[in-house]
């Protein structure tokens, strides 16, 4: 196996040159890196550090995949929502299963199971999870495939045999925490993850750990002292604003949790990745911007010390968590090639950054429904908010949109480099959000919020849109019945693929989004495709298994409509097209 | 409006309920419960919802029947009512906060508020969310309740214990006091009438102390409750039946209350008569 995967890395090198790649990764000589430059392997969660998940494959082409068949499918074991993607290491598969995260490595050869791990855990876990038992995939590196598991376990297991070689407790259930996100490995060195949950409102943080061995080489929390959020000289942003934008203690409350994506500039040595929602969810209870919740942070891949802050999202009041993927692409702006960072954000607005120092170079809408802020201030960076869809207390706020899951959630994006455009999965709902609302949890009363969400404008509660990140505009639009809730992939064959909550697994023309052919799946897909070749030839494969946020009506077993934060009345159809369950479907030519 | 047109929707009214008392004697009262989470509610009609439902009946004049269905299920309380009162199963949920907004609420018969639990030897200075030895204690909570929120605003969260009795089917209300006794916890802080039942009969080294709204850390905390019954959204024939025999068992509402431990929340100056 070990020798196998060499062997694979020294032709890789060759390849990656011939195809002229023009990531950020393929700029440093660095094992991983290189890896992730061979086509034929699919080594990191996001593909590769700069998060692009486009391939240089291109034997499947917009004129021959109407001729895509299944190739192999596999079951998961596990029911609940599948949000992740597999890992392809030389001639082994190995993915993650939704609770209770069943790892398995499967030999491409004859789709034996090589190796299953199922971590034990603390069930606590269950019931402190937010948004269904999903878990977004493994990372790879020095040997080991990292897992992480739903009650805050960060698992090592030697990639020939699944045995764990060490074990780390990341986060605590008991304090609201969670665990759903997939690790990245940095110059297979570092494990970097992050921290979900933040039901009880604790910070978050993100978490460097030592590959050989689990030890903690550093942890940037996202509020508090600048000792504690690594804010240090080198920072470009205001110093003490992890306290100071906060009233009291309440930063110890902070939340802003780590949950999504994280990717890395091999030669800027910088690691870029989202903070989540303030802690406690009514913003009257929190005066101030509550930084650094819903920020976009660059940081030394090594000593994890800040370099840039930018927040999106300031004194949160809809749950526009600002977790989603950063893709890094060096962008021609104004003449200029500039090393550019782009976020498609929960709050409706795309993001496109500097990547080297955090100045904005375009934030647009990317659906135009969007009503909470008008624009983004590109002077100040802050967005102008339009008061008529602030929440507040005790008053039953209509038709904001995005409704809290955002026009887009951490379903991650790709970059097409042949059309140049971004193929960005959205969601298409709005809310009625009424803050301080007397409800009754089985024997105790309590004050919350009741949220109830809808299809927005047109009918559509989600769509998949092609878009020009050089005029900031929707170059094409495939509206979808339910939230596009999984993950696209781009390929050289000028084909992109993307799963529905419905079921359906497509492929689409990348330049002009035109469906070219579609496969119905044993369940809605929420997670994100790759592909890979074996023997000579291309695969895409794709984790087929609804649930998440946006099915957890489903997934729970819930109708009442505002339960789940809205999110239930706005997929009481699903059932309708699909069920729960979870598989891994191959196809190929 | 004019007395005479008033006199004339007056007569109307009284027609209208008078057409409607005979087939409503007729017919049970039908009440939605929990088949098992005492002291609320068991099958064997031993909570004190049950207690309330048999007086409820007596002052209309009709047999209590029961549709029972977990309140603690999937979705929780919410979809308990979506599946049954709501649903058309059932006409009467005995025990829901007042103002709640998918259903019919009946004017409040009763007020209780959350307290704190602990130890009645320790002695603790304790009246409220800002009491200094609360930044010492391990303190216990039920998870989404409005205590959480306070034990945020202060941070005191961070030296918690969650407890989700709401949510899971089969545990007791008394866990908090179990954790309480056993020193897992210095300190619980709950909704009274989960645990008056328990503190009145077992647990007599434990007392409790009400926990009064605040305005403390610059927005408004609720702790104090009153709560009503529910008829369905589009019934208020049921509910305004429901008034008039909230109306007329008073005494007997109370009674029952009482003697299930049932704090009745009469203002911050009576807090130390809880002490008990």
């Amino acid at each position: 196996m070990r020798r196998a995967v060499i062997a694979v890395i020294a032709a890789v090198v060759v390849t990656a040159a011939a195809i002229g790649y023009h990531t950020v990764a393929a700029q440093q000589r660095i094992a991983l890196a290189d890896m992730a430059q061979d086509s034929g392997q699919w080594v990191m969660p996001s593909q590769n550090y700069a998060a692009t998940r486009h391939s240089a494959l291109s034997e499947i082409t917009t004129s021959n995949v109407g001729g895509l068949k299944v190739a192999w499918t596999m079951s998961t074991g596990a029911t609940r929502g599948h949000e992740g993607q597999p890992l392809v290491i030389g001639d082994t598969l190995y993915f993650e299963s939704a609770y209770p995260n069943h790892v398995y490595a499967v030999d491409l050869n004859d789709y034996h199971i090589k190796w299953q791990y199922t971590p034990k855990q603390d069930a606590f876990a269950v019931s402190v999870a937010c948004c269904d038992l999903v878990n977004r995939g493994v990372a790879y590196g020095d040997g080991k495939i990292i897992a992480n598991a739903l009650d805050g376990q960060v698992i090592a297991l030697d990639i020939n045999t699944g045995k764990p070689v060490w074990t780390v407790h990341n986060s605590d259930p008991a304090m609201g925490q969670t665990l759903t996100s997939a690790p990245l490995i940095v110059k297979e060195k570092n494990v970097i993850v992050g921290v979900s949950g933040g039901e009880f409102g604790v910070r978050g943080y993100l978490t460097a750990y030592d590959i050989k061995n689990g030890h903690r080489v550093w942890r940037a929390y996202s509020e508090g002292p600048d000792s504690d959020t690594m804010i240090g000289a080198g920072f470009s942003g205001p110093k003490g604003a992890g306290t100071n934008t906060w009233t009291g203690e309440q930063w110890k409350v902070g939340g802003g949790t780590t949950w999504g994506w994280y990717s890395y500039d091999p030669k800027l040595n910088l690691l870029y990745y989202g903070t989540g929602n303030p802690g406690t969810w009514n913003p009257t209870q929190r005066p101030g911007d509550n930084k650094w919740s819903m920020t976009i942070f660059a940081r030394d891949a090594d000593t994890g010390m800040a370099k840039w802050g930018y927040q999106m999202t300031p004194h949160d009041a809809w749950d526009y968590d600002g977790v989603n993927e950063m893709i890094l692409v060096d962008l021609n702006m104004n003449g200029q090639t500039i090393p550019a960072l782009v976020h498609f954000d929960r709050n409706g607005f795309a993001y496109e950054l500097d990547r080297r120092n955090g100045k904005l170079l375009l934030a647009k809408k990317f659906d135009p429904s969007v009503n909470w802020a008008t624009h983004v201030d590109m002077t100040t960076g802050r967005p102008v908010v339009d008061p008529k869809y602030m929440t507040k207390a005790g008053t039953n706020v209509q038709n904001i949109c995005p409704a809290a899951m955002g026009s887009k959630d951490q379903q991650p994006a790709s970059y097409d480099e042949e059309s140049g455009y971004f193929i960005v999965p959205t969601n298409h709902n709005c809310m009625d959000y009424k803050a301080f609302a007397v409800k009754y949890k089985s024997g105790f009363p309590f004050v919350g919020a009741i949220v109830k969400m809808y299809p927005g404008p047109g009918g559509n509660r989600g769509a998949v849109i092609g878009w020009d990140p050089i005029k900031g505009e929707v170059a094409w639009t495939d509206k979808e019945r339910f939230p596009a809730w999984g993950g696209t992939l781009s390929t050289k064959g000028g084909v992109s693929f993307y799963g529905t909550m419905d079921g359906w697994f497509k492929a689409v023309d990348s330049k002009t989004g035109k469906e070219l052919w579609k496969f119905h799946t044993p369940s809605g897909i929420i997670g994100n495709p790759i592909t890979y070749t074996h023997g000579g030839k291309q695969y895409v494969a794709i984790l087929s298994g609804v649930g998440g946020w946006a099915a957890l009506g489903m997934a729970a077993g819930l109708t009442e409509p505002t339960a789940g934060l809205g999110a239930v009345n706005a997929a009481q159809d699903l059932k309708n097209y699909t069920q729960l369950g979870g598989d891994l479907v191959v196809f190929s030519l | 409006m004019n007395f005479r047109r008033l006199a004339a929707a007056a007569a109307v009214l009284i027609a209208a309920a008078a057409a409607s008392a005979v087939p409503a004697a007729a017919q049970p009262l039908r009440v939605c419960a929990d088949p098992d989470y005492m002291p609320f509610s068991n099958r064997a009609g031993q909570g004190f919802e049950n207690k309330l439902a048999q007086a409820v009946g007596r002052a209309l004049g009709e047999p209590v029947t029961y549709v029972w269905r977990s309140t603690r299920g999937p979705g929780g309380f919410d979809q308990f009512l979506h599946d049954t009162l709501n649903a058309g199963r059932c006409d009467v949920v005995m025990n829901v906060p007042y103002a709640s907004e998918n259903v019919l609420v009946t004017r409040p018969y009763y007020v209780s508020s959350y307290v704190f639990v602990y130890p009645k030897k320790r002695k603790y200075d304790i009246t409220s969310m800002d009491s200094p030895v609360l930044k010492d204690l391990k303190i216990g909570f039920e998870q989404d309740t409005p205590p959480e929120t306070g034990l945020k605003l202060r941070a005191l969260i961070l030296h918690s214990k969650p407890f989700d009795v709401g949510d899971t089917p089969g545990e007791s209300p008394a866990e908090i006091l179990d954790a309480v006794k056993s020193g897992q916890i210095g300190v619980a802080v709950t909704w009274q009438p989960s645990v008056g039942y328990f503190l009145q009969r077992s647990y007599s080294d434990l007392t409790a102390v009400p926990l009064p709204n605040s305005r403390a850390a610059g927005t408004i905390e609720q702790y104090v409750f009153p709560m009503a019954m529910a008829a369905r959204k589009n019934d208020p024939r049921t509910r305004d039946a429901l008034d008039g025999a909230i109306g007329k068992s008073k005494d007997e509402l109370q009674r029952v209350l009482r003697s299930f431990g049932v704090l009745i929340y009469t203002g911050p100056s009576d807090a130390p008569v809880a002490r008990g």
